[in-house]
């Protein structure tokens, strides 16, 4: 073969082409091994090197080639290796897989299962690469040749057409010609501006200058984006390509890649790639025989963001500081050493071949009007498919993110979608059916730029986004100009200071008024756009600034310095769970109990039956599990209990105003236990016989023991609480009657206990339960008719207790739950769940009630519908669907609804003056808990809707604290501070064996035979051993604030 | 000779001049800090922004690097390019605080706060030492350092400089690191005592006529300074 003469013609040029074609026929089979940069990573080369062994010990070189590629773009599936022609898809392919693809797939065109890629969407897999969702939905022309070419081989350039436009051009085009037919294609700049590229280029062709240079600008810089760096890697000839073609038509003489130094393999291709052309005469003097003479250099940058500017990128190709200068004059007339230049982005250059052999007119019916062709984003993020994905210009974010993209990972909910980079703005997820184009990016906040998205989930503060891209501009702005230089620091340091919640208000104005200065008064286009991470995050996220402002909470649990250790932070209770966890590990259990006590009146329910959201964010379940908080805190105190410990009451100044608190459950306890620590004093009205309301009348006793109930209740009384049972409001007690009896302020906490309807027919008849009364009368001591046969409806806790307690009535024989979804979606904990079917429970999933069949007036069964999981809902849950014609009929005696419960606020305050929601609770203030009547709080349950104990408890402390304002004759407001610990324990230091091995305990629990027919408590706790092991696995977020690290050392 | 229309009005300026040599010229006071007469133009301290273009697509350009063009409408006072030259001076000030020249801008700009945290690094990177050494000592001792909130001006390496001859011009010619401001150093960063300077004419105003001898006289244009009016 006539390697590397120059191709003297452009017949010379198909004849080569001809040849090579001619010689890849004899080989039948070619394994492409991804090596794009991300593939590189997974260690692609040492896969394509066992590949190449493998095929020399099984002597198959003669029908086998392996050819290590450009990038395939989906990153996430690395290293990936197709097999071609099929195109069989193998993805995450490790050294050990080698040896079983050549013998089973190469040589037995066996498909090997496991290799393959599996759609999340159908749990189906997947054989070939174009069926793959992720290539499905792109249309990849600028990258389509990416994956079948070794970019390092010019003679497989050639063989896909490569070249074949220069030669068109050279031979029956004269410039105008071209600049024409990129006139009409309507391409346009793809580094970010979207200038018209014919435009731009006639402008340089016009300029009078014998002398004219072209440069490719391959300064990609954005944080996430690499696609541009991909293309030049990857197809490094089809970048020559458009630059010679370019050159032609402006009538350049020299062209000039810029490149960043540390991207080594685009140097290295684009280098050897013009090595290869000059050798062919596809650059240098008379290209191709004709009188066309051209030649390119490489210039490497040293990785200045700033240096991707035009001016500033010129001025390094020079050998000076990458400064931008002052356009006009524009590149096109004054550029390199004073002459005219065009300047295109490598995507731009890559396209013009595409052009020019299918034409404008086939180009210009891809993309949207304003915007033609496709785009190369590069997909990164909080996203299932990490890669670089090419797509018609006009697709909608949706299609992009989650069709391509495979949406979010954990199920998470997607929140915002950063383009642009830090020149960008954030696009949220309500514009996410924005087709995506030059000027619809622009209409909202955002630009193109060179197509970089990162993708944010719900776990984002956008807030801290805005920090993030600040941080890198205060670092990459050249420095000249004061708005560009001091106005991203100074923005950078008020955004800091809100993340550290250490900013006021009014930072917020002039944070905004300095984004407009630093856009407004900046020369080059960094500084004209520097401003937009902050400008978009304010316009489509203020709520956030403001809640770090104002509330000094981090929604997204991301800035450190507000959140501190996540478990104090999102307790609604304050309990400081970092800090008595480390007492515990420090074996000072009376003072954990201290801590425990100090801001929790129920602390000994709460270590039995809290939901504990301390633990679902825990950060030691980023690596491995969480720290069993709750069962440490039920530790605790069943430790002082053991000791006969009791907590000292502070001393206080007994105040004159009485309070009354309508409702001795969590919320009502708790308020009135800290008013009275207050000096109030204060009664509570509760209109069951016993105090605890839910806790006492809905929780059974295999969850939550009374006698544990009962020493919270006894602390809470020793404090000066008096309760008084059975006074129901409205029927023994009013409001009204409350004040003219001498009360000063009433918090009504009356809870959410009203039973959900079916709204099913026979729902009257007899044997038909609500789940809420099941459970007052089993708690109460008085006897529930339960028949043999029971069915609980619902998914809740209390469809769950309900079933659990139902099991342990020697009368049941049979319990089963029907719950409309599947288990992922029921409400109920987790845990609950999983012990009501190791109990024997049997649950039914994905089927609803119809109709209660009735004999006599009395339940026989239920008819049933099954259900399937349709499309999800504003919740964010899928939504159940009736698959008609699947009624099923369950013979059965007793059906409890267990629903769902709601307030009745109305009936309790009728003629009260209180306002009271459509959802019958009542209307308070959410900072203060203050109704609408003077005087008057509300808070917990009546006030919210069914919620969770903790919630409560937190409910009732707030409200505590606005009446306690209200009593001293003030506006109640919400106070906020900083989550920090009362106390910082000393860190303890862990042996490396015991950090290897440290894991979180099995919280023991009674066997299922001793749990039969007995309410006996359930759950067990940890022994002092258990509990300090795993408090010494806490990871002590609490000492990662600056206040943190300062208190290190001081008080051991 | 070209014609330009200098806040309303049509004047003929010099093809080769800038916007900035132009408004000198017709004798418009437009505050500069990185600019000098014997050397290149910068563009850095952005203080001479002027507002060119048609409305609503007008822009802000640094006055001193930005050449005339036939017909171009310059707008030397409006009120967006005054609120754009008071937050630069209070950025600049911020890190040379003890500047009287800047002590004095903000005086004249009613610049009456100080937002950021001080941070006394007496430069304002303006650069004339460094274009002072090289274009007219032909020194080219100092030059800038890093980039961005890192950027200095100091010899290659920071060592001394074989090629400084030790002439001054560098502290010469700098606008923040030699006048000291007399009034009260407190940790506001901002004396204001030279409110009582001459009367000036700084409001803002799209369109004037009597911009030539008549600054401030006629009354039309002193408006009260919005911050003091608050």
């Amino acid at each position: 073969m006539p390697l590397m003469k120059p191709i003297v013609d452009f017949e010379k040029l198909k004849e080569i082409r001809a040849e090579i074609l001619r010689d890849r026929k004899k080989r039948k089979r070619t394994i492409t091994v991804c090596g794009g940069t991300g593939c590189h990573a997974y260690g692609c080369l040492k896969v394509a090197q066992a590949f190449q062994r493998e095929i020399k010990k099984q002597r198959l070189q003669n029908s086998v080639e392996v050819r290590i590629t450009g990038c395939h773009g989906f990153c996430e599936r690395g290293p990936i290796v197709v097999i071609q022609p099929e195109g069989i898809f193998y993805q995450r392919i490790k050294l050990k897989d080698v040896k079983e693809v050549i013998s089973k797939t190469i040589k037995n065109k066996k498909i090997i299962d496991r290799l393959l890629y599996v759609d999340p969407e159908t749990n189906k897999k997947i054989v070939y690469e174009k069926a793959v969702p992720f290539y499905k939905k792109q249309r990849r022309i600028i990258f389509g040749h990416n994956g079948l070419i070794d970019p390092t081989e010019i003679k497989d350039y050639i063989a896909v057409n490569g070249y074949s436009a220069l030669s068109k051009v050279l031979s029956r085009m004269t410039p105008p010609e071209v600049i024409e037919e990129i006139k009409n294609s309507g391409l346009r700049g793809r580094g970010g501006a979207g200038f018209p590229t014919g435009s731009k280029w006639e402008v340089t062709a016009k300029a009078p200058s014998p002398v004219k240079y072209i440069v490719c600008n391959c300064d990609e810089g954005d944080p996430g984006a690499y696609m541009d760096r991909s293309l030049l890697e990857g197809n490094p000839h089809s970048v020559l390509e458009g630059m010679l073609i370019g050159a032609f038509a402006i009538g350049a003489q020299e062209g000039y890649v810029y490149v960043r130094a540390e991207y080594p393999i685009a140097v290295e291709n684009i280098s050897m790639a013009i090595e290869q052309a000059r050798k062919y005469n596809l650059l240098g003097k008379n290209i191709l025989g004709s009188d066309f003479s051209f030649d390119v250099f490489v210039s490497k940058g040293a990785g200045a963001f700033v240096s991707g500017e035009e001016t500033a990128l010129l001025a390094s190709i020079e050998g000076k500081i990458g400064v931008p200068q002052q356009r006009p004059p524009y590149p096109a007339q004054q550029g390199l050493r004073g002459k005219p230049t065009n300047i295109n982005n490598v995507e731009t250059w890559a396209n013009v071949p595409f052009i020019i052999n299918k034409g404008a007119s086939w180009y210009s019916q891809i993309g949207t009007n304003g915007s033609k062709g496709t785009k190369i984003f590069s997909l990164v993020g909080k996203i299932n498919n990490t890669g670089l994905v090419e797509v018609p210009m006009g697709m909608t974010l949706r299609e992009i993110i989650f069709d391509i993209g495979g949406g979010i990972p954990e199920g998470k909910k997607f929140k915002a979608v950063q383009t642009g980079g830090p020149s960008g703005g954030c696009i949220p997820q309500e514009l996410i059916d924005l087709p995506i184009d030059y000027e619809s990016l622009a209409r909202a906040g955002s630009i193109m730029g060179s197509g970089g998205m990162i993708v944010m989930d719900e776990d984002t503060c956008m807030v801290d986004v805005a920090k993030y891209f600040l941080n890198f501009l205060r670092d990459e702005s050249c420095g000249k100009c004061v708005s560009c230089r001091e106005g991203t620091q100074r923005m950078w340091e008020i955004v800091k200071n809100i993340t550290d919640g250490r900013a006021k208000m009014e930072d917020l104005a002039l944070l905004e008024e300095l984004a407009g200065a630093v856009k407004d008064a900046s020369l080059c286009g960094l500084g004209q756009t520097a401003a937009n991470p902050v400008l978009s995050t304010l316009r489509y996220f203020r709520h956030e600034y403001e809640t770090h402002l104002k509330q000094m909470r981090c929604p997204a649990l991301v800035c450190k310095e507000i959140v501190g250790s996540p478990c104090q932070y999102i307790c609604p209770a304050d309990q400081e769970a970092s800090t008595y966890i480390a007492l515990i590990a420090r074996g000072d259990l009376a003072e954990a109990y201290r801590i425990i006590r100090k801001d929790n009146p129920l602390p000994s329910v709460c270590g039995r039956v809290c939901n504990h959201p301390c633990e679902k964010v825990c950060r030691a379940s980023e690596t491995g599990e969480p720290i069993a908080i709750r069962a440490l805190k039920r530790f605790v105190l069943d430790w002082a209990a053991s000791h006969n410990l009791k907590p000292s009451l502070p001393s206080r100044e007994l105040k004159s105003e009485k309070v009354a608190v309508v409702g001795a459950g969590p919320a009502g306890l708790s308020a009135a236990y800290i008013l009275s620590l207050k000096g109030y004093p204060v009664t509570v009205f509760e209109a069951s016989p016993v105090a605890g309301g839910w806790l006492a009348l809905g929780i059974p006793e295999h969850r939550l023991p009374r006698q544990a109930l009962q020493a919270d209740l006894d602390h809470i009384r020793k404090a000066g609480v008096t309760i008084k049972t059975n006074t129901v409001l409205g029927r023994d007690i009013t409001v009204s009657g409350l004040f003219s009896q001498g009360f000063k302020a009433v918090f009504i906490a009356t809870g959410a206990h009203k039973s959900m309807r079916l709204e099913i027919p026979g729902e009257e008849a007899r044997g038909v339960l609500k789940g809420t009364e099941y459970l007052k009368k089993i708690n109460l001591g008085q006897k529930a008719e339960l028949g043999r046969r029971v069915a609980v409806i619902g998914g809740g806790n209390t469809a769950i207790d309900a079933a659990r307690a139902a099991m342990r009535d020697p009368s049941c024989q049979k319990v089963m739950i029907l719950y409309r979804r599947t288990r992922e979606e029921m409400p109920a904990f987790s845990e609950e769940v999983e012990a009501a079917i190791e109990e024997g429970v049997d649950i039914r999933f994905l089927a609803a009630p119809v109709k209660v069949l009735t004999e006599g007036g009395r339940v026989i069964g239920l008819e049933c519908i099954r259900m399937k999981l349709g499309d999800k809902d504003e919740s964010g849950r899928r939504k159940p669907v009736p698959l008609s014609g699947s009624e099923f009929k369950l013979k059965l005696d007793t059906v409890i609804a267990a629903i769902g419960e709601r307030a009745d606020a109305g009936s309790l305050t009728k003629g009260e003056s209180i306002d009271i929601s459509q959802w019958e609770t009542i209307v308070t203030d959410p900072e203060t808990l203050a109704t609408n009547r003077p005087g008057v709080f509300a808070g917990g349950d009546v006030a919210t809707g069914p919620r969770t104990v903790v919630e409560a408890i937190g409910q009732g402390k707030l409200a505590a604290e606005s009446m306690a304002q209200y009593l001293e004759g003030v506006q109640p407001v919400r106070e906020y501070k900083l989550n920090r610990p009362s106390l910082y324990v000393e860190p303890m230091e862990l042996s490396a064996e015991e950090t290897a091995k440290a894991s979180r305990p099995k919280i023991p629990r009674l066997t299922v035979k001793d749990r039969r027919l007995s309410f006996r408590e359930v759950i067990q706790g940890l022994n002092e051993a258990q509990a300090v092991r795993e408090a010494r696995r806490c990871l002590r977020c609490d000492l990662e604030t600056e206040d943190g690290k300062k208190a290190i050392g001081k008080n051991t | 000779m070209i014609a330009i229309i200098l806040n309303g009005v049509e004047v003929q300026v010099e093809e080769h001049w800038s916007v900035l040599e132009a408004t000198k010229f017709y004798g418009l006071a437009i505050p500069t800090l990185c600019y000098h007469e014997g050397l290149s133009p910068f563009g850095g301290c952005r203080l001479c922004l002027v507002e060119i273009g048609e409305a609503p697509r007008t822009k802000l350009i640094s006055s001193c690097t930005y050449r005339v063009e036939p017909g171009l409408i310059v707008r030397t006072d409006t009120r967006r390019v005054v609120e754009a030259r008071r937050i630069m001076i209070e950025l600049m000030l911020s890190t040379a605080p003890y500047s009287k020249v800047l002590q004095d801008l903000a005086s004249k700009y009613g610049v009456t706060r100080q937002r950021f945290k001080p941070r006394n690094d007496e430069c304002i990177l303006c650069g004339l030492c460094v274009r002072m050494c090289a274009e007219q000592m032909d020194g080219r001792a100092i030059g800038f350092q890093n980039r961005g909130h890192k950027k200095k001006v100091s010899t290659p390496f920071d060592r001394r400089s074989e090629e400084c001859r030790l002439c001054g011009g560098c502290i010469y010619i700098c606008p923040v690191c030699q006048l000291r401001c007399q009034g009260p150093q407190a940790d506001t960063a901002l004396c204001n005592a030279c409110l009582t300077m001459e009367p000036t004419c700084l409001e803002q105003y799209d369109e004037l006529r009597c911009w030539m001898y008549d600054a401030g006289r006629c009354g039309t244009c002193v408006q009260p300074n919005p911050d003091q009016s608050k």
